[in-house]
């Protein structure tokens, strides 16, 4: 088990409306004993700068409306930049199949797709934790 | 109502039934007194309905199709004349790629009222956030979920030889609402239509904050937008539909059908009286408003929904209201079958899904109908799942002869037991957001988000236990799938848009637009510090706004005054 409560930024473009899955989520993460920030951007450097605020070991994109790529690209340039390329990345939403490679170019550890549960974004999460401690 | 003989005789049928039904539940180890089945919504079931379920509530027989309170239909014939309007959502890419998609779905045969064309078109995110394409945020959302019209040459492009006054045109929007609008009158300008002879609608969907996250104006910045142009409307443009009531979010959202219903009931009474505290008599505007409306799982429950909202509708318009004219206490349905229950996984069994929630749809009585692509959980329709999606509709319309009879589930013992059951329930609702304020208060403190959020996380529970089907999902589950195309927005769309509007920025006139900017600067401030009993016949902020348009403003541009003067941000 980890030290330290785990913390999870999930985060959401401010014009993608979708956001009953990562509602969803941010719930069941915090029923799982992680603490968890949400908040909405419209520029990825607008969560950078809470992920840098708040320390978190994890970050969570939520898409369901397209035009993902540009801000997942981003986020991770900002991420190593800012000394936080250790974060755990993962994407969920409507992510099309031919954009995985990309995706998982870029280091985003998982892509949680329609229908994935929260208890497998919960079990990802920790085992990267645990991996990490030991 | 039953004569003394016909309810015992019920009653005894019931009995009877009761002792048939244990007889077998202890064959199959279930005992008959504990077995129950509930709605989505939590509705609990009588397994079989009889005449002298009717007789609850004191309900003086169904009534019929047409009369009031609407509940088998607004209309005596339904669909025997006419049947509901084909309404699939259209918007893709550039403004030309959307205009493709407009007209072959009209070459297939997607159809309005009286033969006429309806376009239902949704702009895109970076219209939504009240962006133009050349800023920062709009990369790689240009023409994503939408159509990357964003001024008065876009609409050009969309519209271009069309016969403005006889068609029908919804603009989707968020809460660029004004603006968009401002822009479709102003090309309408140009060609020389008058605005009243326009028709369509315009969402005015600013409840919905209530409810979804993206970023809005504040609620009451957002409730005197939603009211001024309503009073516009109804005064200058009359065979304009002002409003859209969008339970389908409420559902999609993860609400129950009974809390779709309920918080409609109240934000509808809160656009109400806010338009009645502006000077506006009940049967001005309300004849306007319309209703988008989820059709989703529950087969029976998610009928008894629609039938429920129009009953109470119409009530709360005329007794609360004292509306008089019957038009004012209809409830115009727009169906969108459910996004949210379709799944990625087995993509084709979203085919039989969204026949279901259509033939349910039509079995309810609605009047257009937007079906989901079979492809939805994957991206944006592709032309093929588009198509199939406007079959399906012909299909249930011209063959199945559903079509023939008005209201043809009507006396149902079930369906007529079920719809006062949902209207009960929704009626809870309403009482609980009444009571917490009014729905703008309710809005305010995160009511109606909690009351959906605490639904959509019970409905996850339920499909993680298994107690809740989803066939694909947590049943039948396969290893691999054969991929299905996928739609992709041409990948020029971004830099043509780009391009477009720095050469607009260019070639429009500048002293024009900056006087027009200057104006609607002002009138925004002014707007910012009005009261809602101000805006009686007070349009200064939209003729600004189509002034702004007429100078070729960009909907991005006029947003950016309208952030600036009236908040923004978002929601939670």
């Amino acid at each position: 088990m980890p030290t330290r409560r785990v913390k999870v930024l999930l985060a959401k473009p401010t014009h993608d409306s979708h956001d009953r899955g990562v509602r969803y989520l941010m719930r069941v993460l915090r029923d799982a004993g992680m603490e968890v920030v949400f908040t909405n951007f419209l520029l990825p450097r607008e969560l950078l700068g809470v992920a840098v605020q708040e320390d978190v070991d994890v970050v969570g994109i939520s898409s369901s409306s397209g035009g993902h790529m540009p801000a997942i690209e981003e986020v991770r340039a900002l991420l190593d930049a800012s000394g936080m390329g250790q974060a755990l990345l993962l994407v969920g939403g409507v992510i099309p199949e031919d954009d995985l490679p990309r995706i998982e170019s870029l280091g985003v550890r998982r892509v949680f797709g329609p229908g994935a549960s929260g208890a497998d974004v919960v079990a990802c999460i920790e085992s990267e934790m645990d991996r990490r401690e030991s | 109502m039953l004569s003394e003989d016909g309810l015992r005789q019920s009653r005894e049928a019931e009995a009877k039934w009761q002792e048939d039904f244990a007889r077998i539940a202890r064959r199959f180890g279930v005992n008959p007194d504990e077995h129950r089945r509930v709605t989505h919504s939590g509705i609990a079931l009588k397994p079989v309905y009889f005449p002298h379920d009717l007789e609850r509530d004191g309900l003086d027989g169904v009534g019929a199709p047409g009369a009031y309170p609407y509940t088998r239909g607004l209309y005596a014939a339904q669909y025997q004349l006419m049947p509901w309007a084909n309404q699939p959502v259209i918007g893709c890419g550039l403004p030309e790629h959307t205009r493709q998609r407009m007209d072959y779905l009209a070459s297939q045969g997607m159809v309005g009222y009286f033969g006429s064309r309806f376009y239902n078109l949704v702009y895109d995110l970076v219209s939504h956030e009240g962006l133009d394409p050349d800023h920062p945020a709009a990369r790689g959302r240009i023409g994503q979920c939408g159509m990357a019209v964003y001024g008065k040459r876009d609409m050009a492009t969309l519209f271009e030889g069309l016969d403005l006054t006889q068609m029908n045109v919804v603009h989707i929007t968020e809460y660029q609402t004004h603006p968009a609008f401002a822009q479709y009158l102003a090309y309408a300008d140009e060609r020389g239509v008058p605005w009243e002879k326009l028709r369509g609608n315009t969402m005015n969907w600013y409840h919905q904050a209530a409810y979804v996250g993206n970023s809005c104006f504040p609620p009451r910045s957002a409730m005197k937008l939603a009211v001024q142009l309503i009073h516009f409307c109804s005064r200058r443009m009359p065979q304009w539909n002002t409003t859209n009531f969008f339970g389908y979010g409420v559902e999609e959202a993860g609400a129950t059908a009974a809390q779709e219903v309920g918080i409609m009931l109240a934000a509808g009474a809160a656009y109400t009286e806010a338009c009645m505290r502006a000077g506006l008599g009940a049967d001005e505007f309300l004849p306007r408003f319309g209703f988008q409306i989820a059709q989703a799982n529950d087969f029976f429950e998610e009928i008894c929904k629609v039938r429920a909202l129009r009953t109470l509708w119409a009530i709360q318009n005329r007794e609360r209201f004292g509306a008089k004219d019957p038009r004012s206490m209809h409830v115009r349905i727009h169906t969108h079958t459910s996004g949210a229950v379709l799944t990625r996984q087995q993509p084709l069994n979203n085919l039989i899904r969204t026949t279901l929630h259509t033939l349910g749809a039509a079995l309810a009585g609605v009047q257009a109908m937007e079906v989901c692509g079979y492809d939805e959980a994957i991206a944006i329709p592709t032309e093929e799942a588009a198509t199939l999606a406007l079959r399906v509709q012909q299909i249930i319309q011209e063959e199945t002869n559903v079509t023939a009879v008005s209201d043809p589930l009507g006396g149902s013992y079930y369906i007529e037991s079920l719809t006062r059951e949902v209207g009960a329930a929704a009626i809870e609702v309403r009482r609980q957001i009444e009571a917490a304020g009014g729905y703008v208060r309710a809005w305010e403190t995160g009511l109606v988000r909690a009351m959906v959020e605490q639904s959509a996380y019970e409905w996850r529970e339920g499909v993680d236990r298994g107690s809740r089907a989803v066939v694909g999902v947590n049943k039948y589950v396969t290893d691999s799938e054969p991929p299905v195309p996928t739609f992709r927005v041409d990948p020029e769309a971004e830099r043509v848009a780009v391009e477009r509007v720095e050469r607009l920025r260019v070639e429009r006139n500048q002293s024009r637009w900056k006087a027009a900017m200057e104006a609607l600067h002002r009138e925004a401030r002014a707007f910012a510090a009005k009261q809602i009993e101000d805006l009686d016949g007070d349009y200064a902020l939209i003729e600004t706004l189509v002034e702004a348009a007429r100078a070729d403003a960009t909907t991005g541009e006029m947003m950016g005054a309208l952030k600036e003067h009236l908040g923004w941000g978002p929601v939670y």
